[in-house]
């Protein structure tokens, strides 16, 4: 909410997303650096736990730097429900007003945490890669991406708290398990209405990432600069000989050379493979956001201005298809 | 830190400490240890439940009690029962064990979950001292302390 | 069924340019598209009209130009379009947007069973405006949904959600974000786009329209303030190289060893 007193505001929380606790790590990630940005205000850092029977998950954050453990356990919140839980949160962050709110930029996060802004009518910035304090006026300086990472935004909430953001995983850095760790744990009686609007009717574990282009260490693309179905064809068996899977770009797509499940960007899937081959790709912000966390890119381009190239760490001007060939060849010979 | 006089709660907040190895269940809420009465006294009711330091897993439990009419019952420590005039059992079981009477009535059970990185232990039982007065009993998967806890501990009460 | 759709019109260059004074990316005369997730939208509520009748409205808050994106839409098969547009609506977050969204929507006559929109833009990323605006009119929301199927009196619908496959049963009147995956879009036939930029009517609707003051929107209505804009430093190598096809390819396979992809000695 708007405020004119921000001293009235005080104390770093974090937002403990604890579903699939020992691969999801950005809880961890976030107490630590919550710990330091505390540390910076003279504060405590709370991490708040909603569930039924979670007391592992308190113990857990005990252990990884929590100050303070804010446990609400009760039966209807077992499942993670939006509406529920911004009906709880809300109240708690309404009556212990910390200046600081941080949550992992998990898909429940960034389902849950708007709406939860907007109860709270505060601002909240998404999937943060740097948090800093400016100590002076006691903002949170939240670095977020735009444009799928072209592009950094700093920014603050000067009137209003508390101040929010999701942060990205694998940002910072978990402090380790400390068996030793004691932390303050505290228990608010807040009333829980489990009213839902939205109902759960199932919940399986998703297998469609299982053994797909998303899992591939090696990746090639193909865009529109191929120039024909015949020469995209080509990419499957350099897939094939270097072990990896093959992506393409919307135009492949929209021009029917492969399959809609083969799409990265935006609307398609994002990759991270220890190298990525794209060819004939001129480097549109919709597709390159899918390739950005790739280890090593390798960009084929006829046109030297083509902006792939500022992505890449290799580039080759020239004609795809030659390259291509020429590569299919020697890698045939060599395996 | 938390300036208290800063803010006027709205919401009733019990608190505790947690530890990040191994707590009790108590009251509904998780501590490191807690202690009732003068376990040092040679009579009268106490019962304490220690502090378990990092590398061991087992609870400690300490305890004088008595029944419903004031009567003595038996003193226990962690591994036995060292005074029964009752001729009360030790049971043990997975995870935990339970102190019966001849009858075979539970008088007090205690269990200990295992997670990855540390332990939970809950105990069930109603316990009274020699005033015949209620002090312990089972609240929903633990138990219930009624009136004051004598001491919420952090650090061990007996060392080993 | 009455179907909300709201759409950005986002940039559709690689090339940005910042406009450093006012911290926010130069719109003017940049090459503009739909937002391709707010596309697959309108192509989900396409497919319910189809199913279930009703009308379509595709709404959008944004400079002039923006009606560009709501003719294409129209174009695609939308009923209506309104444009929520005036001075005061620019330098919104999403705090103050979908307060304006917000507004608009409940002014409209038939009220709206359903809001679709895309889960977020390719320019700002957040993600935010579909839960803010569900939660400004107290509505439910699903975020990411990738299947749709509407039932008696409510929908139900698929999310994939940190690794898990989640199916809802939501009550009207809902908002739903979606995801890729949901459907393929249709191609609009050029012939509708030209019918839709002469003869199709959109509605304009500033501050006044919808009952606002200038503190609750736009610029003064936002709770977050962009203090820098910048290119993250460069953190690929970069090395650009020009010859023959035969000079390429030889650069490539050079890159494959290095990486230890392929093995040093083989023979030519």
């Amino acid at each position: 909410m708007k405020t004119k007193q921000n001293r009235d505001w005080e104390g770093v929380w974090v937002f403990g997303d604890y579903r699939n606790y020992f691969q999801n790590r950005v809880t961890l990630q976030l107490i630590a650096k919550g710990n330091q940005l505390a540390r910076n205000l003279g504060v405590d850092l709370t991490v708040l736990v909603l569930g039924s029977q979670i007391h592992q998950y308190a113990m857990e954050y005990t252990a990884h730097g929590a100050d303070v453990v804010m446990v609400v356990d009760h039966p209807n919140l077992k499942n993670y429900q939006v509406e529920t839980y911004v009906r709880v949160v809300s109240k708690l962050v309404e009556s212990f007003r910390p200046e600081i709110f941080l949550a992992g930029a998990t898909a429940f996060g960034r389902e849950f945490f708007p709406r939860l802004a907007k109860r709270l009518n505060t601002g909240l910035s998404a999937d943060c890669v740097s948090l800093e304090i400016e100590a002076e006026r006691r903002l949170l300086i939240q670095t977020t991406p735009a444009f799928g990472g072209e592009l950094l935004a700093d920014i603050i909430t000067p009137e209003y708290r508390p101040q929010m953001a999701t942060v990205h995983p694998d940002v910072f850095e978990e402090r380790i398990h400390d068996h030793e760790a004691t932390a303050r744990i505290l228990y608010p009686e807040v009333e829980i209405e489990a009213e839902e609007r939205v109902q759960l009717i199932r919940s399986k574990p998703d297998q469609s990432r299982k053994g797909g282009l998303e899992e591939a260490e090696i990746v090639v693309v193909g865009g529109k600069g191929l120039g024909s179905k015949e020469n995209f064809q080509m990419l499957f068996e350099l897939a094939r000989l270097l072990g990896g899977d093959v992506g393409a770009t919307r135009p492949v797509i929209l021009s029917g050379w492969t399959e809609e499940s083969r799409l990265l960007g935006q609307t398609g899937k994002s990759v991270k493979p220890k190298l990525l081959i794209t060819a004939g790709t001129s480097g549109a912000v919709q597709y390159t956001t899918g390739i950005q966390g790739a280890e090593t890119i390798i960009a084929i381009n006829r046109d030297p201005h083509a902006p792939i190239f500022k992505m890449a760490d290799l580039g080759l001007v020239g004609d795809v298809k030659t390259v291509l060939s020429l590569l299919l060849e020697n890698l045939k010979k060599r395996l | 830190m938390l300036q208290y006089s800063r803010l006027i709660l709205m919401l009733k907040c019990p608190e505790s400490l947690v530890s990040a190895h191994h707590n009790y269940l108590v009251n509904q809420m998780l501590t490191p240890g807690f202690l009732l009465g003068d376990p040092d006294s040679r009579e009268g009711f106490y019962f304490l439940a220690d502090v378990v330091p990092v590398g061991q897993s087992e609870p400690r439990v300490y305890a004088r009690l008595y029944d419903a009419q004031g009567a003595f019952v038996l003193e226990i420590e962690p591994k036995e029962i060292v005074e029964n005039p009752l001729g009360c059992v030790h049971q043990s079981f997975p995870g935990g064990y339970r102190i019966a009477f001849p009858s075979g009535e539970s008088l007090l059970s205690v269990q200990t979950e295992s997670f990855a990185n540390g332990f939970l232990t809950r105990m069930q039982g109603k316990l009274y001292d020699q005033e015949g007065k209620l002090r312990i009993e089972p609240s929903y998967d633990a138990i219930q302390i009624h009136g004051e806890v004598g001491l919420w501990l952090k650090e061990p009460f007996r060392k080993r | 069924m009455n179907i909300v759709v709201c759409i950005k019109q986002v940039p559709d260059t690689p090339n940005i340019r910042i406009d450093r004074e006012r911290m926010t990316i130069i719109r003017d005369g940049v090459e503009s598209i739909i937002n391709p997730l707010d596309r697959i939208a309108l192509e989900a509520a396409l497919d319910l009209k189809q199913k279930e009748g009703g009308k379509i409205s595709v709404l959008t808050m944004g400079p002039s130009q923006s009606e560009e994106a709501l003719r294409e839409a129209m174009a695609a098969g939308a009923d209506e379009a309104i444009l929520l547009t005036d001075p005061h609506f620019a330098g919104a977050d999403t705090l103050a947007t979908s307060k304006v969204i917000g507004r608009a929507i409940s002014r409209m006559d038939p009220f709206p069973d359903l809001i679709l929109c895309g889960k977020q833009t390719i320019d700002s990323d957040t993600g935010h405006v579909g839960p803010q605006l569900a939660e400004e009119l107290n509505w439910p929301q699903v975020c990411g949904v990738t299947e749709i199927h509407v039932e008696m009196n409510a929908l139900v619908v698929k999310q994939v959600s940190d690794g898990f496959q989640n199916t809802y049963r939501v009550s009207f009147p809902a908002l739903l974000t979606v995801s890729q995956g949901l459907n393929v879009p249709r191609h609009i036939p050029l012939g509708d786009l030209e019918q839709a930029f002469s003869n199709g009517r959109v509605i304009r609707w500033g501050l006044k329209d919808l009952n606002l003051r200038p503190e609750e929107v736009g610029f003064s209505g936002s709770a977050t303030t962009v203090v820098r804009l910048y290119r993250p430093p460069q953190k690929r190598k970069g090395e650009v190289v020009s010859g023959s096809s035969q000079t390429l390819a030889e650069h490539l396979i050079a890159k494959l060893v290095s990486l230890s992809i392929l093995d040093e000695d083989e023979a030519e």
